[in-house]
Parts: structure tokens; sequence; C-alpha cells
């Protein structure tokens, strides 16, 4: 976690380059048929349960059982490793890089992102809060509440199993909360942000100078 | 004194069973299994299976059966001794005992209650596969008795539209070597008839729908063989599944297929919800059940979605 932040150089960095460039690898091993070319615009998954899929970015083969995998963050194809069309690619491997254009609020999150403890989804799942960690927030407000490493802080839902996640990292206050119960998150995605109470006025300073920022210049991108 | 009605409501009296028992149920299970399946598979399976039951408890009344599960975890690795995998904790009684999120569940004296202690020793697929396992151990053991029962994703054991049984899954790390169980928690309404207030137009109990009690130790051990063939196949398949590759081919997994062959899901149109008793999300028409056991779902713009976690109920 980040002391101190040179604001100028960060906002800069994203007034000149107001991107992310999400890397879209390959879900497991199989053969590669791209559905996209360098330059196409894609979409995210949409709806109010995002049951609309996101652009269909590549099928991939395995054992004559093909799927298809759409996109999962608005953008363009930036980069396209167009050698491995038709080949076997082991799962992992990059596929191709989508250029997606940050919202404010997207701004303010990577920044806090930097100076805040992600605690990550172990699996693709849906979570909750542990009830005793519910019951305090709903009391006092998640960020008055404070979590040690050893904690029972969320419960992970799937297949109607229940699994009890304690916390690893630094202890601190739950800043930011990722997800949403019901929703799934998948894999290495940020649950909790938290940090040490001392630093919650550092926290708030990006907040106001990034609002700042974005309200005199009128945003960072379109 | 004990009254009819009393006797009644319990059965025949307080539940017994021992791990001896469930084995011979075991074997019961093994030749009704080889009219449909083959002989080799139906051995390897319970072999696979035969942890469930390898020690039981039998409580006249305990606070929560998973409770006493956690504890008892504790208390061996305390005392420097193994866990038996497979250890049932059974109870005439919870007075304590609840469902999932913060919902409770009703457990008198006359129902099926308890807890099985499972090791975890699955890979991830299979793991969330125990869900569907435990419901269709029940659903079978249900059918048995004479019961027309079917199942609802992921493992409500429905009879005429109402549960008889009711399952928890919970993960649980020993607080000493940090040793990964499943506690399976299970409730099936056998002898027991009143039920509170707001259960009375969902919940059913087999008495009712015999007309008479069951022998519920006699029920126990059923269910408890039916576990071991649900989940030693869970084993088998992994097995297979990596013998012949990274799958289960064609034929899928074929917990899966025993899933859908007592399922009414499929075709129904459902009200889908994590949590769908208190934030029921939206309407949806089942499609299938994909080869992972997420619910497939066609909403009502033609979007197909796949859900891994939640509830249902029919519409």
């Amino acid at each position: 976690m980040a002391n101190e932040i040179d604001f100028d150089e960060i906002l800069s960095k994203y007034r000149s380059d107001p991107f992310d460039y999400v890397e879209v690898c390959a879900t497991h091993t199989g053969i590669v048929r791209f559905r996209v070319g360098e330059g196409d615009a894609v979409e995210a998954p949409s709806g109010e349960w995002q049951q609309i899929p996101g652009t269909v970015l590549y099928q991939i083969t395995r054992e004559r059982n093909p799927k298809l995998v759409a996109a999962r963050t608005n953008g363009v194809v930036s980069e396209i490793r167009s050698e491995l069309e038709g080949q076997f690619v082991e799962a992992g491997e990059k596929l191709m890089i989508i250029r997606h254009p940050l919202k404010k609020k997207e701004i303010i999150e990577n920044i806090l992102k930097e100076v805040l403890y992600l605690f990550r989804a172990p699996e693709r799942a849906k979570y909750y809060f542990a009830l005793d960690v519910q019951s305090r927030i709903e009391k006092k407000g998640a960020k008055a509440v404070t979590i040690e490493a050893g904690e029972e802080v969320l419960t992970m839902s799937l297949m109607k199993r229940d699994t009890p996640i304690y916390y690893t990292g630094e202890g601190g206050v739950i800043h930011s909360v990722y997800f949403t119960p019901g929703v799934s998150v998948n894999q290495g995605d940020p649950l909790l942000g938290i940090c040490a109470p001392e630093k919650l006025p550092l926290i708030q300073k990006i907040i106001i100078r990034v609002k700042a920022d974005w309200d005199s210049e009128q945003g960072f991108s379109a | 004194m004990v009254t009819t009605m009393e006797a009644w409501e319990s059965g025949r009296g307080g539940i017994d069973v021992t791990a001896a028992e469930v084995s011979r149920q075991r074997h019961i299970e093994d030749r009704s299994r080889r009219q449909a399946w083959a002989a080799a598979e139906v051995e390897s399976i319970l072999r696979y299976g035969a942890f469930v039951g390898s020690a039981i408890e039998c409580h006249p009344v305990l606070d929560r059966a998973m409770e006493r599960a956690r504890m008892h975890i504790a208390a061996m690795e305390q005392a420097g001794r193994s866990v038996y995998n497979g250890t049932v904790i059974l109870a005439d009684r919870l007075h304590r005992s609840k469902g999932r999120f913060d919902r409770t569940w009703h457990a008198p004296a006359g129902g099926l209650w308890g807890c099985l202690l499972h090791v975890n020793t699955l890979l991830p697929q299979s793991r969330n596969l125990i869900s569907l396992a435990v419901g269709v151990a029940c659903c079978e053991a249900v059918r048995e008795v004479g019961i027309a029962a079917e199942l609802r994703w992921v493992n409500d054991v429905l009879v005429e539209g109402r549960k008889v049984a009711g399952f928890l899954i919970e993960s649980f790390f020993s607080p000493r070597y940090r040793e990964e169980y499943n506690l399976i928690g299970f409730g099936i309404n056998v002898n027991n008839r009143q039920f509170p207030h707001e259960l009375l137009d969902t919940a059913l109990s087999l008495t009712e729908v015999l007309g008479r009690p069951l022998d519920i130790s006699a029920f126990a051990r059923l269910f408890l063989a039916k576990l071991s063939f649900a989940l030693g196949l869970l084993y088998y398949e992994e097995e297979r599944g990596l013998h012949d590759g990274d799958g289960w081919g064609e034929d899928g997994h074929r917990l899966l297929r025993c899933w859908r062959e007592l399922s009414t899901t499929v075709g129904r149109r459902v009200i889908f919800g994590f949590d769908v008793m208190k934030v029921p999300q939206y309407e949806a028409t089942v499609s299938g059940i994909s080869g992972s056991g997420g619910l497939v779902m066609v909403l009502d713009d033609g979007c197909e979605k796949t859900e891994y976690s939640g509830e249902i109920r029919y519409i």
C-alpha cells in the first residue's frame, strides 16, 4: 500500500491515455478462431441481469466442443494475435487486447486500487458478508468497520455450498466494496478494498482531486 | 408418559443407526444398483462412497448438528486424533437449527436431522456437484419408500410441490491443521407433522403423504446408503474424467444424468434469485442444466443466462 502518491503524475497519465488495456486470454486449451479483427469495437454484457452477452471475440474448440467467448468489457480491439488463427493454444495464452475507455468513476477506482489493499475473489462465485460483519456494517457503515487478518469476513456461495472466506491482508477499514450480493464475481477480481484508518484522509484527497480535475477539465475521455 | 400423538410424531422412538447397519444397507444398494449399472462400476462407486457413515453419533437433542460437527473436529485435533471421514451426526431434535442466510429451520422430533463430515478430497469441478449429489440421494430414498418425489434445482426435494427436505453445505477449515471439510447438513421431514405457520403451505413430511409413520432409523440407513452411492459417483466420475482426458465426453457426468432423471426443473417457468425469498430477481424458463450443474435459463428477451448460485421457485 503506497504511502504517498504523486497526483500530478498519475492524473497526467490518465489525461494523456484515459484507457485500460484489457488482455483477453484463452479460457482453456483448444483451437482458436477469431470473430473480431483489429480496430473492431466490442460491447460488454448488458441488460438488467447482464443477460445480453458481449460481442463474441473468438471461438475455442476442445474435443469437438466449440465454445464462443464474449467480451466482458467494451472498447476497441487494439491488438490481436492473428498468427494464432486456427492454431491450438494453451489455457491462458494471450489472444488480444481491448482498449477500454475509462469513466471518471473507473479512474478514481484505478487510482484507489494503487493505495488500497485489494482482497480478491478466490473463485468465480457469489459473495456476501459474513453475518457478524454485515451486522456491523448495517450499524456503523462499511467505512467504520475494521477487519483483521484471519477474520471470517465473507461467505462464498457456489452451487448452494457456502464457504467462509477469511481475510488475509493487512488489517484496516473496509473502504471499497466491489461486489454486489447475488452477482457473480470472477476469480481474481477484487471483492474489498481495505485501507489502514490513518490512510483514509489520503484516499479522500484522491477522490476530491480527481473529481475536481474532472469537473474543471470536463473529463479525461469521451 | 408418551402420548399416541408423540409416538406418532417421533415414529418408532429415537433414531438409532450404526456404521455396521449402514454398511449392510450398502450391500442392499449394491444388489439393487446392479439392475441398471454394470456390476464393476457399482462396486467401484460404492467403494469410493464407503466413507459415508464410517462413524455415527446419535443424540436425543442438539443445538445444531453442524456446530456439533465443528466441535467434534476441533476436539479430535486437540486430542491429537484423526477425524473419521464420513462421520455422521444425527439428532432426534435440534433446538437452534438454521437454514441458509438467516433462515430458521424447524427440527422437532420425528425428522431426520444431521450432518455428514466429509474431508474435502474432491477436485473443484466435482466439489461443486456435492449439492446435487445430496439431492439425488434424498430424492432416491424418498422414491424408494413409495413417494413420487422430484428435484428442483439445486437440491430441493419436492413432493406434491412442497418441500420435504433441505440441505445446507458449508466448508469448514479445522482450527489446528486447516484441513478443509464439507459439512453436509440435512433435514428431512419424515414423521414430523407440525410446521411453523409460515411453512404450512410449502413444507410436507413423508408420513403425511404415506398416511403412516416410517421407521426413521431404517430411512436414515437408506438415505446414507444412497448418499454413499451419490458421493462415490463423484469420485468415480472424477477418476473417469481424468482417465479419459479433460472431461466426461459426450455422455456427460453421470451424477448429472441421475439428477436430470429425478428433476422436473427443465422446461419450467421459474423466478430466480440469490435469496429468492427475500430478493426475487427475474423470471425465466429453464432450458437445461449445464455440464457443471449450472441452471441454464432463457429470459423473456430470448437471452440465455446460466446461474451457478441461487435458488428458484416454480411459477
